[in-house]
């Protein structure tokens, strides 16, 4: 329903304005976090100052979020989790998807519902028997803690998105390499998963940021500040009692975004794939 | 003599976006040698699946299956910190049910999961709609529209969090300003207001993802069937209701209920912008849980609360699948 | 401050310590005595220590606090680690340390916390009592908080007292030139300034800290009580109904009407940025002011509680430190809680606080920090009117729950959101009553 004709009038009225205002009310949050985290307290806390912009901006909220938490340390954290368990959600995610569309076995279809099924218990369904869980196996407090238990939310759909993308290979490719002396895993890991690369880019890239924004698992296996991730940090370490940091708090929630944001732009096709492949899958 | 078969399959493959598809590998192929029996094994179809299932397998089972079993046998148990807990049937379902503030969240869940979709659903075919053209910049408006869904939900809640404060409103600042409102509206300091705001705040965060995905189910309608709808006569209404609507009701079925699971479960936008208050009045199944397993030390109780997400999200499963299951 | 007491004490000990030294095992005396004695610290090599603590208020503190953990750690040959979360987030902490047996081997406990998490804290009757012995009988609302079921389960640490922060200029303004002395002549002084749209400042949303302080102390200083002594459920009186018809009534008269999603710093902001003319909070609006807003700090002075028809209140639970009963480090953390509420230790802390802190023991308040600003003086005296959470019933691990759940803040916050107040006492009462008898 493109809107390829009409008078100047009413292209402003049905297109370019509310086009704009949608934009708008989706960028305005982070502008505000941008100028929040460079006006200097005392106009941030004056109720009379003018809170869209500032006269002098100034970086101290950022040098406080350094000197006051540990949020270099939170910035690694939560990148080598993030990797990590994404790293870990691709290699399921591939071979599963991989065995759920190319293998005829008995219980493929059985399984790939299993799979599907894991979102009936979300993570506020989990989180306090996890905890149990987690500590019986001695990684409470552990980036392992949560780097195990992201894959159960990443895989299901690491393997929908993959199990996609090798529909979508002809098994000829295959079976040539078979007929050409190449065993079955051969043939998958030379062939196939070549191909697959761009389903596996989308998967990694969607995983990554579901994975940076993760938060109740966080919140609940990781208890040390050096062990925190940024989310987890910023909520819980910049509200200290009476005095809400409000400069450093938004500057941590700037850069915290910052590398997902960063990432995602440079994939941006990738990830759109993701969403949609996924959902039409 | 293999690459030759590949290039063209290949080409075919190659669509618009995947722009990106790398070079056809060229794959020297190894010499015919004897299989190793592991290899021989392998070569079996259900045995490679089973191989390749397995590490999925045991990572859903240890950090799911066993977990969900847990949480069940805790519903059923008065376990709280520091004591190890018995069985006591459905002691804290009875208790839950009989807890104002559990009632409340149980409302609360449903009415923040079903106005946050339909609003997500109306606002995120807007948009698709207006994305659906060509402009100028289209490329960079459409890839900075997913920063809300991009972006980690806790440091975006936080700045709504600042922007709804009872002193320092940006809103109310603004409204003061321009003469519409003389007394503070006091977003988060209302029951009823407050959910509001957390209804804003998730329909922000969500519509860029209802958004995006009905703009792919829109690109695939095809231009022709507009056309000839245009030339009888029906108006862009009529034919948004009659052409594109049902085409695309598949896909925006999947994203609703893929969207509703995700909210009916929701924990971080509630516990970051209220913590459930003010006075218990916002909490969901999610914070509730939260608050009465961790600071009340409950966990038995606490997990009870939880389980009440399940029949909910069991409905909801079942019903994706007949409906995918119905169109294979 | 006694030093020459301090080190008189510490020769004795040293003397009657040196015989009794061996390897690992606590000296009587403990690290004082040693260092007197100047022994090598016992402790096996690589042992260490983990402390968790809330991340204070009062900034400098906490850089006192670690610097003295180091300190500590050096004389005793352990390494010991300081963790500082936010105060809402340690129940968290706290329930996993128990429930995983591992974790800090010292946890601080707000309030009646030990009675909560009783079952998974270690005994600390012998500390608890020698500081006793020595620097005087704990504050009623001290021991009445750690002790559960006649054994210590935490050294009580200090407490935070509050009083209200007001402005004097506008209150001499509207007509008041001392602080009110009773709840109606608050309340007129109240009506007054909010008109002249200066409110006061109430918080009563979900927070440890702020929404209590009304809560408790002003029910309390009507005559109502969440329990009698006995510990049956007694909050549907009429005294609890006048406290909460009363709020109701000053809400519209006298508050600012945001107070009702304000935590515990919002009051804070408020009165800094000039929107409200008094607040009950602790000395960190004070401190602020005179880092950052030295004008509001020249007219701002600090009055206690208004007295009520029975009486007049703080909601006080104290602060303590407790060992977890699964540390595997008991004695070094005996030790160190030993060595920190001695006197040049605790002396230093509690100047780093400045006045944000009172002692467990009415020996502090001679601590001349109390005369260098006499503007903190009603600190010091406001925690003689302290009272734990569930007085006058015995504290216990359901007026805990009584805390976490907010049942006192939420009956005067659905009333004054228009619940009928007979309503809203009546809701409290079930409440109460499921978490009394559970």
């Amino acid at each position: 329903m493109a809107v390829r004709y009409g008078s100047p009038l009413k292209r402003a009225l049905t297109f370019h304005i509310p086009l704009a205002l949608l934009v708008g009310a989706t960028l305005f949050p982070f502008y505000w976090m941008v100028i929040t985290s460079i006006r200097p307290d005392a106009e941030l806390y004056n109720v009379r100052a003018n809170p869209f912009f500032t006269l002098h901006p100034t970086v101290k909220h950022f040098q406080d979020l350094f000197a006051l938490t540990m949020f270099a340390r939170w910035a690694w954290n939560t990148l080598f989790i993030a990797t990590v368990s994404t790293a870990i959600s691709l290699f399921c995610g591939l071979l599963a998807g991989y065995a759920l569309a190319r293998l005829q076995f008995r219980w493929a279809a059985p399984l790939g519902t299993l799979i599907f099924v894991t979102y009936l218990v979300p993570p506020t369904l989990l989180f306090i028997p996890l905890g149990d869980v987690v500590n019986t196996f001695g990684l409470g407090d552990t980036p392992w803690a949560v780097i195990l238990t992201y894959p159960t939310f990443l895989i299901p759909f690491c393997t929908w998105l993959l199990m996609g993308y090798f529909k979508t290979i002809p098994r000829e490719i295959e079976e040539c390499a078979r007929i050409d002396g190449a065993s079955r895993i051969q043939a998958m890991v030379r062939i196939s998963f070549p191909l697959a690369v761009p389903g596996i880019l989308s998967a990694g890239i969607f995983a990554f940021t579901l994975s940076w924004n993760e938060f109740l698992y966080a919140l609940v296996f990781l208890a040390s500040p050096q062990q925190k991730t940024i989310p987890i940090g910023v909520f819980t370490e910049l509200v200290r009692g009476d005095v809400f940091y409000w400069g450093p708090l938004m500057a941590g929630a700037l850069l915290g975004s910052i590398p997902v944001a960063l990432v995602y732009s440079f994939f941006v096709e990738y990830y759109v794939t993701a969403l949609t492949g996924a959902v039409k899958g | 003599m293999a690459d030759q078969r590949i290039e063209p399959i290949l080409a075919e493959r190659a669509s618009p976006g995947a722009s990106v598809l790398p070079a056809p590998v060229v794959v020297a192929m190894p010499e015919a040698r004897r299989p190793t029996r592991l290899g021989q094994l392998l070569e079996r179809e259900h045995i490679l699946a089973g191989a390749l299932l397995a590490p999925t397998l045991i990572i859903l089972a240890l950090f799911i299956a066993y977990p969900f079993l847990l949480g069940i046998w805790l519903a059923l148990s008065d376990k709280v910190v520091g004591r190890p807990g018995s069985f006591v049937g459905l002691e804290n379902f009875r208790v839950n049910l009989n807890d104002s503030i559990f009632l409340r969240a149980f409302q609360n869940t449903f009415i923040y999961t079903f106005i946050a979709t339909i609003l997500k659903l109306i606002l995120g075919m807007l948009a698709a709609l207006l994305l659906n053209n060509h402009f100028r910049f289209k490329r960079i408006v459409r890839a900075s529209m997913l920063l809300p869904w991009i972006v980690p939900t806790v440091l975006s809640t936080l700045a709504w969090q600042w922007m709804f404060d009872a002193t320092f409103s940006v809103f109310n600042w603004s409204l003061m300003n321009v003469g519409l409102i003389s007394k503070r509206i006091l977003w988060l300091g209302d029951g009823v207001l407050a959910m509001g705001c957390l209804i804003a705040v998730n329909v922000w965060r969500g519509m860029p993802f209802f958004a995006i995905t009905l703009l792919a189910g829109l690109q695939t309608v095809n231009p022709d069937l507009h056309e000839a709808a245009e030339i009888d006569g029906a108006n862009a209404w009529q034919r948004f209701w009659r052409v594109t609507l049902p085409l695309i009701k598949p896909i925006m079925l999947v994203v609703v209920l893929f969207s509703m699971i995700a909210t009916f479960a929701d924990f971080q936008l509630i516990y970051v912008l209220t913590r459930g208050g003010p006075y218990s009045s916002t909490h969901v199944f999610g914070t509730y849980a939260y608050e009465i397993a961790m600071r009340a030390a409950k966990l038995g109780q606490g997990a009870s609360i939880s389980l009440f997400l399940f029949p909910f999200l069991l409905t909801v499963i079942v019903f994706q699948l007949w409906y995918i299951r119905r169109n294979d | 401050m006694a030093t020459r007491e301090s080190s008189a004490s510490l020769n004795r000990r040293a003397f009657l310590g040196v015989a009794g030294a061996a390897t690992g095992v606590a000296v009587a005396g403990g690290i004082p005595a040693m260092v007197a004695a100047q022994k090598a610290p016992t402790f096996p090599k690589g042992t260490k220590l983990g402390i968790l603590e809330w991340v204070s208020f009062v900034p400098a503190s906490d850089v006192e606090f670690k610097r003295l953990a180091a300190e500590f750690g050096k004389l005793a040959g352990v390494d010991v680690t300081v963790d500082l979360i936010n105060m809402n987030d340690l129940n968290p902490r706290i329930a996993s340390a128990i429930e995983t047996k591992a974790g800090p081997d010292i946890i601080m406990m707000i309030s009646n916390w030990p009675h909560l998490y009783a079952d998974g804290l270690a005994d600390v009757d012998d500390v608890a009592e020698e500081i006793a012995s020595r620097d005087g009988a704990y504050y009623e609302h001290n021991k009445k908080v750690s002790v559960v079921g006649n054994r210590w389960k935490a050294v009580p640490l200090c407490s935070v007292p509050s009083t209200w922060a007001y402005r004097e200029d506008w209150f001499k303004e509207a007509g008041a030139g001392k602080f009110p002395e009773t709840w109606d002549e608050w309340r007129k002084v109240g009506v007054a300034l909010k008109k002249k749209n200066q409110p006061m400042g109430q918080a009563f949303g979900h927070s440890l800290g702020d929404p209590n302080n009304w809560a408790y102390s002003v029910t309390w200083g009507f005559g109502g009580s969440e329990i009698d002594q006995s510990g049956k459920v007694a909050i549907n009186s009429k005294e609890t109904l006048e406290a909460v018809k009363f709020t109701v009534a000053v809400w519209k008269d006298c508050l600012d009407e945001g107070g009702l999603a304000w935590d515990d710093s919002s009051n804070n902001r408020a009165y800094l940025a000039g929107t409200i003319s008094a607040t009950i909070n602790g000395a960190s609006i004070y401190f602020v002011a005179k880092r950052q807003f030295p004008d509001i700090a020249k007219v701002t002075g600090h009055a206690q509680m208004p007295k009520g028809p029975g009486g007049r209140f703080y909601n006080i639970g104290g602060q303590g430190r407790a060992i977890m009963k699964s540390s595997k480090n008991q004695q070094v953390a005996k030790e160190f809680l030993r060595w920190f509420m001695d006197r040049p230790q605790y002396e230093k802390w509690m100047a780093a606080n400045d006045g944000y802190t009172v002692g467990p023991t009415p020996y502090w308040e001679k601590h001349p920090l109390w005369e260098r600003d006499p503007k903190l003086i009603p600190f010091r005296e406001a925690s003689k009117f302290g009272r734990w959470p569930g007085y006058p019933g015995p504290p216990s691990r359901k007026a805990s729950e009584a805390l976490v759940k907010y049942i006192l803040v939420d009956m005067y916050a659905q009333a004054i959101k228009g619940m009928k107040p007979e309503d809203a006492v009546k809701w409290a009462e079930v409440e109460l009553k499921k978490a009394y008898t559970a």
